[in-house]
């Protein structure tokens, strides 16, 4: 896997300074979105006469808190294998799909109902046009639906909000995508955590 | 022969002018017996070719028919006044005088394509002027003006109609894909349709006499598939005594047809027989992409027709029809261990058999006995070049069978009604659907035309079917004419039409094993996701397959209205608007979530969809050798769950900066591959020195939307569209004086393409010849 995850820890950093001096009501600081590039999640090899696993890959697990991967047994908020983006519902990560423009959801609706995995299902519902993505069978093509946002309660107890910007490596733009040998299974999406545990980014 | 000619009058009497025609009816029964004559007098056509089918009348007195050679030999009834007619030519009004004076009496072609024959509107004939609907009739003249091999090549120089390339040649009409139009064969449906697309280069045009083309739909007589309308290919008939006639064409991509068409016809007894042989190279639009656009394929058409009289009252047919096509080709894969080159080797069969009694107790009544039997099967061999091995294979066999009396019933001089009682059954097996399946349908339609007064006419239909898969549906409409004067007509419709779920939707058993998910017809949705829940495989059941109930077909609701105007008698102006809405669309949607988080999806009816448009053609004979055409075709379509959603501000687009806005309503632009605008110019020249006709076409197809690139699935983006382009296509065609026939020219001459328009080689260059054998005998 030679994903590079470019590490811009900005808004963090920038809150923890700012939460030093507790004298002064911190000031509104707006939070920057963190961009995750090319994160690699290869499905599992299918033979595709049988449609037996021939090859399986394992998730990949990743923290919104830390902006990295880690092992499966860490603290990580999701988990991510080709299409299918799981949630660590051992340590009661939720989430929930709502509609929207990213940069216009300043605050967690009240509508939106947060859910975690279980066997039956998952809070990020698989499939084309049900959670994150658009199947497009006629370009065979996998595109993150414009306007889906994620918002992930996470390990910590922290609100973040995700958008998915591309399934293929390199994130380029829809006209050059090739699904043929463009590198599908590469995640890059951008998100925003508000550190502080209330409902507003 | 005699018989045959009976039986060529008797049906346009029926129906074409049904007040005017009527009294020679009752005639021709009890045909007057008369003296001979020594000289005969002869009745042709401007190019001096005899006409057939003319007749003569005299005041009151029964109706005298010409022979096969146009000549009269009976001594005509008493009377002073002399009327010469025949169908498609101006009548010829003469006193005995100059009846006895000459031997030959010319009628003169009536000008203007509405005077044609049309059945595929009613199931009887009638001009394209008497029908309140909209059609267009393609003659032999304009179908070889286009130097066409298949038919998709005929249909797509015409005003309004799109060929797009999706598994095959398909046609759209009013903004329909081809699964809503049927297509007919000598008034017999053909099946055989590959993802719901009729492939039109399964049809080769070197037989065909004419193409009617229905707009709107006609559900009311025909039932499913007639949605968007119906496009009748009439094959030719013999008139002459014999007839061979051998012709070959050669164009680009190394592609050959010859042909063979052979008539005989004796007594009452007529014979025709059709060979049809065509093998190209095809072309490739994307040469660095293994494999080709269009692979090389060889065809072959075998067509049997006979007609007979076995009884005064009594006319049989048989037709049979074969097609036998091959294709290879190359395809690469790409998997996780590395591209791998396969071979393709595809088959398609396709054979027709269809015997037509008539019989026509008196005057009044015309009953018509027909069955129908077709074959069609397709065998798709794809193996892995390396070593031989399959890597998928397929087949399909549909079976169609269909047995229906239809009754003509002259209640009056200005009503004639007709009902048709019919029984189908089809069965198909294929690879992806399990067992042998059969389905089984009568329907029963009713038709009632109607000339009210002098200026208008009314056509109702209803038809009602009752199938065993998808329950019963009830077609009516309405269509009336109103015309006010003699050049002017105007005409209006309202009808419902349907498209009964396809064996896909009903019966597919398919698991992409690839992916991962499973697909079901709806007949099979409970089934499938029980075993699947059996196995374990089911995480979450979505939709109770148990409580969906069954497919509906999906139907819609037309209006189309249009005008007829001659402005002068050398400008015609056609024109119609219409507007589809069609419901209970059929899509598929998740019904089961699988452990692994894939779905299992099946078949609900639950898209709407809307065109409308406007389609007109102006042609102006501007002098004796130049006649110049105009047309134009407007096209507005919609998703309506996608106006909602648009409307309720829940669908988004993202552009390359990732930015992501509310899509507007001024975004949307409708459904995929359609033109907004579409057109033609077409310049028909004839050369007086050199006698050659040039046909010059220039036929516009404007930006369409070809995929979404931005995620919404929409079409919304600028970037979405296919441009637009022009084929300029020029046809030089000359009949020399022993009836030998020369053509060449090329289509698309610019050499425009896109791999937008898989359908479009680029630019086609022809020659043919065509040599009447049987003529060149006689004449010497």
């Amino acid at each position: 896997m030679n994903t590079t995850l470019r590490i811009s820890l900005i808004s963090l950093l920038a809150v923890s300074i700012f939460s030093c001096t507790e004298d002064t009501p911190a000031p509104v600081e707006p939070l920057e979105a963190i961009l995750v590039e090319d994160l690699a999640a290869p499905n599992d090899v299918i033979d595709r006469t049988t449609g037996q696993v021939t090859e399986a890959k394992p998730f990949q697990f990743f923290s919104l808190e830390e902006n990295t991967l880690v092992g499966e047994n860490e603290d990580w908020d999701l988990a991510f294998k080709g299409t299918t983006i799981r949630v660590n519902s051992s340590k009661n990560v939720t989430a929930a799909v709502v509609t929207g423009i990213f940069d216009e959801i300043s605050e967690v609706p009240a509508s939106a109902s947060f859910a975690t995995d279980s066997g039956e299902s998952f809070a990020i519902p698989t499939g084309s046009g049900n959670g994150w993505y658009n199947y497009n069978s006629a370009t065979f093509t996998v595109t993150p639906i414009p306007g889906r946002v994620i918002l992930v309660k996470t390990s910590d107890g922290n609100y973040s909000k995700i958008e998915i910007l591309s399934y293929y490596k390199g994130n380029p733009p829809a006209a050059e995508l090739n699904p043929m040998t463009t590198p599908s299974a590469h995640y890059t999406f951008r998100y925003i955590l508000q550190p502080n545990g209330t409902t507003t980014f | 022969m005699r018989g045959t000619l009976l039986r060529k009058i008797f049906k346009p009497m029926f129906r074409i002018n049904l007040i005017k025609l009527f009294t020679l009816i009752s005639f021709f029964l009890t045909l007057p017996v008369l003296a001979l004559v020594d000289t005969p007098k002869q009745i042709i056509a401007e190019d001096g070719k005899p006409i057939p089918h003319a007749i003569i009348q005299v005041g009151g007195a029964g109706p005298v028919l010409v022979d096969k050679e146009g000549k009269v030999t009976a001594n005509l009834p008493e009377g002073e006044s002399i009327l010469i007619f025949a169908l498609g030519y101006d009548s010829l009004q003469i006193s005995r005088e100059d009846w006895l004076a000459k031997e030959i009496f010319i009628l003169k072609e009536k000008s203007g394509s509405l005077q044609e024959v049309v059945v595929a509107a009613t199931r009887t004939d009638r001009t394209v002027e008497d029908l309140p609907l909209p059609v267009t009739v393609l003659n032999e003249k304009a179908i070889q003006e286009t130097g066409g091999i298949r038919l998709s090549e005929i249909l797509q120089e015409q005003t309004g109609l799109q060929i797009s390339g999706d598994h095959g040649a398909g046609l759209q009409m009013q903004g329909l894909d081809s699964d809503y139009i049927l297509i007919l064969l000598d008034g017999e449906p053909l099946i055989g349709r590959t993802a719901g697309t009729f492939d039109l280069d399964r049809i080769s045009v070197s037989n065909i006499e004419r193409i009617e083309i229905l707009r709107g739909p006609s559900s009311a007589i025909y039932g499913s598939e007639a949605m968007a309308g119906v496009v009748n290919i009439i094959t030719k008939s013999t008139e002459e005594e014999t007839r061979l006639d051998l012709g070959l064409r050669h164009r680009s991509f190394n592609s050959w047809n010859p042909y063979a068409d052979l008539g005989f016809s004796k007594g009452k007894w007529s014979t025709k027989l059709f060979y049809d042989y065509m093998s190209t190279e095809g072309y490739d639009l994307t040469p660095e992409i293994a494999g080709q656009t269009q692979n090389p394929y060889q065809a072959q058409t075998f067509q049997l027709k006979i007609n007979g009289k076995i009884h005064s009252k009594w006319d049989v047919s048989l037709f049979g029809r074969g097609y036998l096509e091959n294709s290879t080709g190359e395809l690469e894969t790409s998997a996780s261990s590395g591209s791998e080159l396969l071979n393709l080797d595809n088959t398609r069969r396709d054979f027709n058999f269809n015997p037509t009694l008539r019989f026509t107790p008196n005057s009044k009544i015309l009953m018509t006995l027909r069955s129908m039997s077709s074959w069609f099967s397709t065998v798709a061999d794809t193996r892995f070049s390396a070593d031989g091995g399959i890597f998928d294979f397929q087949d399909f066999n549909q079976l169609y069978h269909r047995t229906e009396l239809q009754t003509d019933f002259q209640v009056k001089q200005n009503q004639l009604l007709t009902v048709g009682l019919g029984h189908l059954v089809e069965t198909v097996e294929a690879t992806r659907y399990e067992g042998k399946n059969r389905f089984d349908a009568g329907y029963l339609f009713l038709q009632h035309q109607w000339d009210p007064g002098k200026k208008t006419n009314i056509i109702s239909g209803l038809r009602a079917d009752f199938h065993s898969q998808y329950g019963n549906r009830f077609s009516p409409k309405i269509s009336g004419q109103y015309r006010p004067t003699k050049n002017f007509s105007w005409q209006a419709s309202v009808g419902a039409g349907f498209k009964a779920p396809d064996f896909r939707q009903l019966l597919l058993n398919f698991n992409n094993a690839a992916a991962g998910y499973y697909v079901f017809g709806s007949t099979l949705a409970q089934e499938g996701v029980e075993k699947l829940q059996n196995e374990g495989l089911i995480a979450r059941i979505l939709l109770d397959p148990s409580t969906l109930g069954a497919l509906k077909a999906e139907s819609s609701w037309a209006l189309n209205t249009g005008f007829r105007w001659k402005v002068n008698p050398n400008l015609l102006w056609v024109g119609n608007a219409y507007r589809n809405h069609i419901n209970d669309l059929i899509e598929t949607a998740p019904i089961a979530q699988l452990v692994t988080g894939q779905n299992t999806f099946s078949y609900f009816n639950i898209a709407q969809v809307v065109t409308q448009g406007i389609e007109t053609d102006l042609s102006f004979q501007a002098t004796n050798n130049l006649q110049l055409s105009l047309g134009y075709a407007f096209l507005d379509t919609q998703d309506a769950d996608v106006l909602d959603q648009i409307e309720a501000g829940e669908l988004f687009k993202r552009d390359d900066q990732n930015r992501t806005t509310r899509v507007v309503r001024s975004d949307y632009g409708g459904l995929f591959n359609r033109s907004r605008h579409s057109g033609n110019i077409k310049i028909n020249y004839q050369d007086q020195w050199s006698g050659v006709d040039f046909a010059l076409r220039a036929i516009y197809r404007g930006k369409f939307g070809f995929a979404d690139l931005n995620g919404n699935l929409i079409l919304d983006d600028e970037s979405e569209y296919a441009p637009g382009w022009i084929s300029v296509n020029l046809t030089a065609s000359k009949t020399l004086k022993n009836g030998i026939f020369l053509e060449a020219g090329g289509t698309n001459l610019f050499n425009t393409q896109t791999q937008f328009q898989p359908a479009n080689p680029g630019r086609v260059l022809f020659a043919g010849v065509k040599i009447p054998f049987a003529n060149l005998i006689q004449t010497k």
